[in-house]
């Protein structure tokens, strides 16, 4: 290492070949920083891969075609039922949570001007995405089960689920649009285009990584979420109404069936414990199949967008050059 | 004060010596064309704040004009409310007169209209994410502008060729207009504007962000366009106004930060001979 050689001479110090005593308590402050948040750095892999590692090592020898493919039979149940509830789920609430999410993004974005409404909007957003989901069920229970007379069913559960996942849409959403640079709208209003057809066609095809990353960030937290479901879509699916589209029909995902085994247990059936972690091997294995998906199209998106190179940041001085 | 005299002696033409052509420009008319637009006892606030005084312009037709002065002398905001881009800006509002053919640009209610005659050309190159084919039929594609699509290609072509862009980019129309560099990308959006067909062309520091050799690709390009478009341009470069203008406005801002015009006439004229202190100051460099 000559760094100190060079820092001495360009500080103009007497060269003395060693480092000052200032400088060396400098560096070793440098080196203990660096390596603290390296090692916290490095902890977040070494969880993630704990958590892959124990629940594949669980999980996996329970996986067969019969139990990933099936309804199995009663003492060796399949849960293909509990995923196609699962992502039937993920639907209907999509169907809710992505339209009015993106909506209101849009409006806190481009058009909420300063003022009473506009904070009122936003406190309701910033409250609602700090109320538990436990609560969320409850006034699901409430409204949808008892006042709308939806009953334990899908359609209750993807309701509560929706509003559950607002206004993580709506925050995370808002954020991607008005990380859209400036020069954008501008360019497109002085080429005359109106204010709708600048968001249209050019606001939000640049924010659509961000809004593709909002719609992830609620899928995980859909496909995993159990407490508000208990209380709104009930713990178990009829045999005969197996893959139904009636979203009046009661229904389990996977998460609730973990939570259901675990919990509760499967009266008669010795391996259920195995079902327990098979299942959530496939749960952490459709999440991250989801986060893939969406990262290769994403990166193909940017490709499209942007020629492979990074969008230009507002305020920065990049890519000057001729 | 006697400014008020200068200025509106400015706008008629008179009391202006020589010739009237900038030192690099062209040769040919001496004579002050019609204007294109005129501004009369302009006045622009941003709230509170008198931005614009009085400001009497005339800009000629079919020519450049450059409008120079010192950072916050108001002459991009002056630029931009040629197109109404203050729209959006809270508090922003004007008085007085802008005339724009037979309309009052404070006054139109077609704002579709006004920015389709009247492009813009910002200081930094701002092509939209998307392929270079769709950045400049973008205009044509919209609501207000829809044009046959035989004709979009057409005037896609067109427009990049007047940019002198074309031959750089005919392979490659479907690629992304961010992955050119940033002088393509200038032009990119010259073509963008060029492409609809306005009468103006506003152009805010065009070359703020080039180096010097896409600079002069763009002023080339200026040259050209001035047979087609009346062209305004804000520039904090006197070798360029000198360059590329046939007329120049020197702004300048009073005690409380108001800007206002000192004069306007010739390039050559207001270069080489000055009526105004402070326009000899600003060019001299003594001052800004």
């Amino acid at each position: 290492m000559n760094a100190s050689h060079e820092l001495d001479l360009d500080t103009g110090e007497a060269f003395t070949g060693r480092p000052t005593r200032a400088l060396r308590r400098a560096r070793m402050a440098d080196n203990l920083v660096t390596g603290l948040m390296w090692a916290a750095a490095l902890l977040l892999v070494v969880v993630l891969l704990a958590v892959v590692i124990s629940l594949l090592a669980a999980g996996l020898p329970t996986w067969s075609i019969p139990f990933l493919f099936s309804a199995g039979t009663f003492l060796n149940p399949g849960i293909l039922p509990q995923i196609w509830v699962s992502f039937y789920t993920l639907i209907l609430t999509m169907v809710v949570v992505v339209p009015i999410g993106t909506g209101a993004s849009i409006y806190l974005s481009e058009y909420a001007g300063p003022g009473r409404v506009t904070s009122v909007i936003r406190f309701s957003v910033e409250a609602l995405a700090s109320v538990p989901s436990i609560v969320y069920g409850v006034f699901g229970s409430i409204v949808f089960l008892t006042n709308l007379q939806l009953g334990y069913s899908l359609l209750s559960g993807a309701l509560t689920l929706a509003l559950l996942n607002l206004p993580l849409m709506v925050r995370v959403g808002e954020e991607a649009i008005r990380s859209v640079p400036n020069s954008y709208r501008e360019g497109s209003q002085a080429l005359a285009a109106s204010k709708w057809e600048t968001i249209r066609k050019v606001v939000l095809p640049s924010a659509m990584p961000g809004l593709l990353t909002a719609i992830v960030l609620t899928s995980g937290r859909i496909i995993g979420e159990t407490a508000p479901l208990i209380l709104t879509m009930g713990t178990t699916i009829s045999p005969n109404a197996r893959y139904s589209l009636n979203p009046l029909a009661t229904g389990e995902t996977l998460a609730v069936q973990i939570w259901a085994i675990k919990s509760v247990g499967m009266p008669g059936v010795p391996r259920a414990q195995d079902v327990a972690n098979g299942a959530a091997a496939v749960m952490l294995f459709i999440v991250l199949a989801i986060n893939v998906l969406v990262a290769v199209f994403n990166s193909r998106l940017q490709k499209r967008l942007q020629g492979g190179n990074l969008p230009p940041r507002a305020g920065s001085s990049k890519r000057g050059g001729g | 004060m006697s400014d008020k005299d200068f200025e509106l002696k400015a706008v008629h033409g008179q009391g202006i010596a020589g010739p009237g052509r900038g030192p690099g420009a062209r040769e040919g008319h001496s004579e002050m064309p019609p204007s294109e637009i005129e501004a009369r006892e302009f006045n622009f606030y941003y709230g509170a704040f008198h931005a614009l005084a009085d400001i009497n312009l005339a800009v000629p037709r079919h020519r450049v004009t450059a409008l120079i002065g010192p950072s916050g002398c108001g002459k991009s905001t002056f630029l931009r409310s040629i197109n109404r881009m203050h729209d959006q800006t809270p508090g922003a509002r004007s008085t007085g007169e802008l005339r724009f053919g037979n309309e009052d640009i404070n006054k139109t209610s077609d704002l579709t209209a006004l920015r389709q005659r009247i492009g813009m050309i910002f200081q930094r190159p701002n092509p939209f994410p998307m392929s270079i084919y769709d950045n400049v039929a973008y205009g044509m594609r919209l609501e207000s502008q829809r044009t046959p699509k035989a004709e979009v290609k057409e005037r896609v072509e067109k427009a990049l060729r007047s940019a002198f862009l074309w031959d750089e980019v005919r392979d490659k129309l479907r690629h992304s207009g961010l992955a050119l560099s940033g002088g393509q990308q200038q032009r990119l959006c010259i073509a963008r504007a060029i492409a609809v067909q306005p009468q103006v062309v506003l152009m805010d520091e065009p070359c703020a962000a080039l180096d010097p050799i896409a600079t002069l690709a763009i002023e080339d390009l200026i040259h050209e366009l001035e047979k087609d478009y009346t062209i305004l341009i804000v520039t904090h470069n006197m070798q360029q106004a000198a360059r590329v203008s046939d007329y120049t406005a020197f702004f300048t801002t009073d005690e409380s930060r108001t800007g206002q015009l000192v004069e306007h006439g010739p390039t050559q004229t207001i270069f080489t001979n000055p009526r105004d202190r402070r326009t000899e100051d600003y060019i001299s460099g003594r001052f800004g």
